[in-house]
């Protein structure tokens, strides 16, 4: 069978040249895509595989919950704190805690911080070497880059001079022959198409961005000690405000806060969107490519909430909802609770069911590691030159939507908020669209994704000063309670009871389901945005966001997989969240084997 | 048949006495017993702080005392097993009772036997011994002087993390931090070994007083004054 | 290798004065802790010197320390990456992907056989023949040893790669190992900590280039300039534990007023690192001083030591045997009490069967 029609609508062709990347280098985590061509060099197949598993779940289970938040926040280091909060809001769910408001407040600035710099750092240190050419910006000219820097934004770092020492700095760089990151890559295919004014002004924001976005987490440390990985508790926030004592948060960390807030509104609205609108303006036929489910099958939680304790879509900055078979008139709701909503199938990921043509809730499900390779394999256990993907090919479950294969992501809750009426996003996307003389459909492309993260960006920095307003209206107001301790002693809990967590993480969708039994964790389940996104085939033989994403993609040269980049680059993907994976029952990793 | 009769022995009243602990062994007998009873309870309020006093921490130094009091005895308690283990080597027979087993004599370990059974209610008899019975021996040795050993090294190498690296604490103990795992793992190990020799007290105590009360021989009397009283001599 | 560039070289080329450079010599003297004598040593090292190779691998992980890397204030990340080493390698960061990328290593090790450093973010899994985590098709484990057997020195960046962290937790289900149980026979530093401090990462990093060598190492192979004490020794709030002023619950007055975390379950007092002196992000904070107690997580077995939030620990590691000391301690202490008193009951019991008997009493 070399042609094949996906249920969800996806011409399969498996029979031209295939192309192996392995590792896809810039992401979070291990993953593989393999990929087949037809002879017009055009993507006509393709498979994605996770292709790491550390078993945090089971790591899970038997401990006690108030500790939980600790343990996921470690399944990613670059959306940091976002397992973190999902986990004790799962807790706080199951053990029926309400949070205080200024715990809300923190958290929503917390997490606005996080798509703040997790944006910035994916587009400029991740993504944008997909479309910049390093090399080629040492033959830019740094008074045309000036003129250029200058009539696209008021970004005060523009001079002539500027650009020439950065380039200066770059060149010797390069002369050293000691190219460092930039060793080996595809500098000098046709695939780039900036000049090179706008390659060194790009280049120069790297650095520049580089050196910013670690501004932007300082929110972290003020609130939660440090960054990466900062501390968050069940029931509120560990932080304390200290307004007339000397011990807690003080009115200069506020300032401090207060600050960071107006820098990195400058610096997104000022030198990334300028940079995006201008890389974008570049490279129009992207907004045809990579589209995958996204004109499709959409998938957001909804994020936020403006008021705490209430998990109403209307209550949120970001509203979620699903959108299915393309209708943008119809907003579904989502009940993560709902056991026929969100399943799981493992029919072709490394793991075992009972049935495995079922899917499971969250709730209810069962993980058996299996790691086995189909009969059309190439190579050997230990050294894989071509995967089967009939057969079982990926760390990664398949999470449905009540059967459907879904995205999830920036692009996704702009999607559903401009679907919903979010005044706010539709002004974002309408101006951005209108500038670049593009329809509303350029968006459910790779482009598109790339673009909606960033104006995405821009509305969490801004976002930023309405928390932090309304959080110092409270304090005003004489409210400092930063956490609600009633429930906090084991003793006080249920001794049976179930919860969900959810968050609009930067990369998409994530719930964490929890089962607490005797005052320990008895199951503990996470699905996350890359779980969706990298999502493998199900036994419907329906394929996933990458997969889909990939199709009809013409590469310009099948040896430098750049194209691939660019798609699978624009979901920002995380391959630690996507494979932490997945613990319920007792019956933990009968088939390891241990050598 | 008591082979273990030697020096000393006084007639009194019908009644056999024997000096078997010497002056030394049985200061450091009360020196030990008093200072760890002082270590296990200052150190159980290390681990189970008392509630704060109000205040500035200034004008408080609750905790610090606290943990003062538990070094101080812990000197006290090393130096003392230290100037034991010399009186080891140059006092009586008896003070080597607790530092040896003599695993290779056949006699002790019918003796051991013996005891076993009669604390089992087996056998009615009881030996006559002049220093610890076989199964006191075991005892001590195992809950008493290896323990003793234990805490010394463990809290030492804590004591060590204190003093910093390459501090003396550190460079002679504080091996044993990785040997426990960590630092947590030996406070735990060395909390644990705070019950255990708590346990073998309760124990010794009591073997003590029923020896007093039951059985032939003065036990209770004979770490205050050293001489061992036997009440009836038929064997 | 005759185009390459010392560092020295690299930043005149930058536009930086010699005085600058000097200038920098002599902070980066004071940062690292030593005398002003030393400037001048960090000057002919940067001076003379080839930006050094580094190959940066990710195992089982979740990239918190490279996150963190890029984080340090000083040196800033990018003269690091651009001017002090040659970062050839690394996976987050790198421009190539697939074979390109893949091809890097080898010209490493035919270009710097024995001269480039590697630097290990995470660990590898050896169950499932290594397949837990696998790059290029092939077992993780595999590319680290290959490399391993080429390069000079280690650096177990993170607790991940020093003592295995989460994925290694109870019941550790890929078999996930640190560095130094998989690699004998190189020199290996460890950098703990989940993730260490940006300038402590960045910090280690220099002192290599400078001295040309390890920093002092402890016992356990971590550097001594950033672990030789522990967080409750250099705490701001040690004050309040030898006062014995303890905060008893979040938000609580004590919290308010900075008190003692240590009831909270702070782990300072068993942890080394550098948190209570460097802090994090720029000397901003650090977990204790925003309101929550330290986790340890710059210790081997953190993760297994019962709950954050009480200062009473799990006795063993995994196992499924949890309990602390106390609890295990007052059933021992219990059980001894009990059985005296049945002893002592049945002592009594004896006596007077034996006297009821009438049978010539020993006792």
């Amino acid at each position: 069978m070399t042609e094949s029609v996906t249920a969800n609508g996806f011409a399969l062709d498996t029979s031209g040249q295939r192309v192996v990347v392995d590792p896809i280098c810039r992401i979070e985590g291990h993953l593989r895509i393999e990929v087949n061509l037809d002879t017009e060099n055009v993507i006509r197949n393709a498979v994605s595989t996770g292709t790491m598993w550390r078993g945090l779940e089971i790591i899970l289970k038997g401990r006690d919950p108030r500790d939980a938040w600790a343990f996921t926040e470690r399944i990613c280091g670059v959306c940091t704190g976002v397992h973190a909060l999902t986990s004790v809001r799962a807790v706080e769910d199951a053990l029926g805690i309400e949070i205080p408001t200024n715990a809300n407040h923190i958290r929503n600035l917390m997490m606005l911080a996080q798509y703040t710099q997790d944006h910035l750092v994916h587009f400029y240190h991740l993504h944008a070497l997909d479309w910049v050419d390093v090399v080629s910006a040492l033959s830019a000219d740094p008074k045309a880059t000036s003129a250029l820097q200058q009539s696209i934004s008021t970004w005060h770092k523009s001079s002539p001079g500027y650009f020439r020492d950065v380039q200066a700095r770059i060149k010797r760089f390069v002369e050293s022959g000691q190219l460092g990151p930039f060793s080996n890559a595809y500098w000098g295919s046709p695939a780039y198409k900036l000049p090179p004014e706008a390659n060194l002004m790009a280049v120069t924001h790297y650095l520049e961005a580089l050196d910013f976005q670690r501004e932007i987490v300082k929110i972290h440390t003020v609130f939660g000690g440090r960054n990466p990985h900062p501390n968050w508790v069940v029931g509120g926030m560990p932080c304390s405000f200290s307004l007339n004592e000397t011990g807690g948060i003080n009115m200069e960390w506020l300032n401090l806060v207060s600050s960071i807030i107006d820098r990195s509104i400058e610096f997104i609205d000022k030198v990334y969107i300028p940079d995006l609108t201008a890389i974008a303006s570049f490279y129009p036929e992207w907004t045809t490519y990579g589209g995958g489910l996204s004109s499709t099958n959409l998938l957001s939680y909804g994020d936020f909430p403006r008021v705490a304790n209430d998990w109403s879509q209307e209550n949120m900055y970001m509203p979620g909802g699903a959108i299915i078979n393309g209708d943008l008139s119809t907003v579904h709701e989502v009940d993560t609770r709902d056991p026929e909503q969100v399943q799981e199938f493992v029919a072709h990921s490394w793991y075992k069911y009972p049935d495995e043509n079922k899917g499971l809730h969250p709730w209810d499900g069962v993980t058996d590691p299996n790691f086995e390779l189909g009969p059309n394999t190439k190579g050997t256990k230990t050294n894989i030159q071509e995967i089967d993907e009939g057969a079982k090919y990926s760390f990664v479950k398949a999470p449905r939507w009540r059967g459907h294969a879904m995205e999830v992501g920036p692009l996704a809750r702009y999607v559903i908020a401009y679907a919903r009426g979010n005044e706010e996003i539709k002004a974002q996307v309408d101006g951005l669209l209108g500038a670049l003389g593009l329809p509303l459909t350029a968006l459910f492309s790779t482009l598109g994704r790339t673009a909606a993260r960033g104006l995405e960006c821009s509305w969490a920095a801004h976002k930023m000063r309405v928390v932090f307003d309304d959080m110092m209206a409270n304090l005003k107001a004489g409210d400092t309670a930063t956490s609600n301790m009633d429930l906090w002693e084991p003793s006080s809990w249920p001794k049976d009871t179930k919860g969900v967590g959810r968050v609009e993480a930067p990369r998409g969708a994530l719930g964490h389901w929890v089962h607490i039994k005797d005052s320990k964790i008895e199951n503990y389940q996470a699905i996350v945005p890359t779980t969706w996104n990298a999502s493998p085939r199900d036994p419907a033989g329906n394929i996933g966001a990458y997969e889909a994403a990939l199709l009809g993609t013409p590469m310009v040269n099948a040896e430098q997989p750049l194209e691939i980049l660019r798609t699978i680059h624009s979901f920002d993907p995380c391959l630690a969240c996507a494979t932490h994976v997945i613990a319920p029952d007792g019956q933990e990793l009968a088939t390891v084997k241990v050598r | 048949m008591n082979s273990n009769v030697a020096s000393g022995l006084r007639e009194a009243g019908g009644k056999r006495a024997e000096y078997v602990f010497e002056a030394p062994v049985r200061l450091w007998h009360w020196v030990h017993t008093f200072s760890f009873l002082t270590l296990a309870v200052t150190g159980y309020l290390i681990a189970h702080p008392l509630p704060s006093p109000i205040g500035e921490p200034s004008s408080h130094f609750l905790m610090g005392n606290i943990r003062m009091v538990h070094f101080i005895s812990a000197y006290v308690f090393a130096v003392g097993f230290a100037v034991r283990i010399y009186w080891a080597f140059v006092g009586n027979k008896h003070s080597r009772e607790i530092f040896m087993l003599p695993l290779w004599r056949g006699r002790w370990w019918r003796g051991l036997l013996h005891e076993v059974k009669y604390y089992l209610f087996l056998t009615p008899r009881e030996d006559k011994r002049l220093g610890h019975n076989p199964l006191a021996q075991t005892a001590m040795f195992f809950f008493n002087t290896v323990m003793t050993f234990f805490m010394i090294i463990t809290g030492f190498a804590l004591y060590g993390q204190g003093l910093g690296l390459g501090s003396w604490a550190d460079r002679m103990f504080g091996w044993i931090i990785p040997m426990l795992g960590d630092g947590e793992g030996t406070r735990n190990w060395h909390q644990l070994g705070m019950w255990v020799m708590l346990m073998f007290v309760i124990v010794h105590i009591y073997m003590a007083v029923r020896a007093d009360m039951v059985g032939k021989r003065s036990s209770v009397s004979v770490i205050i004054g050293g001489w061992r009283m036997f009440r009836d001599d038929d064997s | 290798m005759g185009i390459q560039k010392t560092f020295y070289e690299a930043m005149r080329e930058h536009g930086v004065t010699r005085r600058s450079f000097l200038k920098f010599c002599s902070l980066t003297a004071a940062g690292l802790g030593l005398g002003p004598e030393f400037a001048g040593t960090i000057a002919h090292a940067l001076e003379t010197k080839p930006r050094t190779p580094v190959i940066w691998l990710h195992g089982l992980e979740c990239t918190c320390c490279s996150e963190s890397f890029i984080r340090s204030g000083h040196p800033l990340t990018s003269d690091v990456v651009l001017s002090m080493i040659s970062l050839d390698y690394d996976d987050t960061l790198m421009a190539a992907a697939g074979h390109q990328a893949e091809e890097i290593l080898e010209q490493t090790i035919e270009k710097y056989d024995g001269n480039f450093i590697l630097a290990c973010e995470g660990n590898p899994p050896l169950n499932e023949d290594g397949m837990y985590c696998f790059q290029g098709g092939k077992p993780y484990v595999e590319k680290l040893r290959r490399m391993a057997s080429h390069c000079k020195a280690i650096i177990a960046w993170g607790s991940c790669a020093s003592w295995g962290c989460v994925q290694a937790a109870h019941p550790n289900p890929t078999r996930a190992m640190p560095i130094h149980k998989v690699i004998t026979d190189k020199p290996i530093i460890k950098v703990p900590g989940c993730p260490p401090i940006a300038e402590v990462m960045t910090g280690v990093i220099t002192y290599m280039l400078t001295f040309d060598r390890f920093p002092e190492l402890d016992r356990q192979g971590r550097p001594k300039m950033f672990y030789s004490q522990r967080n409750h020794d250099k705490c701001y709030r040690r004050a309040h534990f030898d006062a014995g002023q303890f905060v008893e619950r979040f938000d609580d007055e004590g919290a308010r007023k900075g008190y003692c975390l240590y009831k909270m379950g702070c782990k300072g007092p068993t942890t080394y690192n550098a948190c209570s002196t460097i802090e994090w992000n720029e000397g901003l904070s650090w977990p204790v001083k925003s309101g929550h107690g330290c986790l340890g997580c710059s210790e081997d077995n953190f993760w297994d030591r019962g709950s954050f939030y009480s200062p009473e620990t799990n006795l063993t590691v995994g196992g499924g045997i949890e309990s602390t000391a106390d609890k295990v301690g007052g059933i021992l202490a219990g059980a001894a009490a009990i059985g005296v008193a049945a002893h002592a009951a049945a002592s009594v019991i004896s006596k007077v069967k034996n006297s009821d008997k009438g049978g010539a009493s020993h006792d």
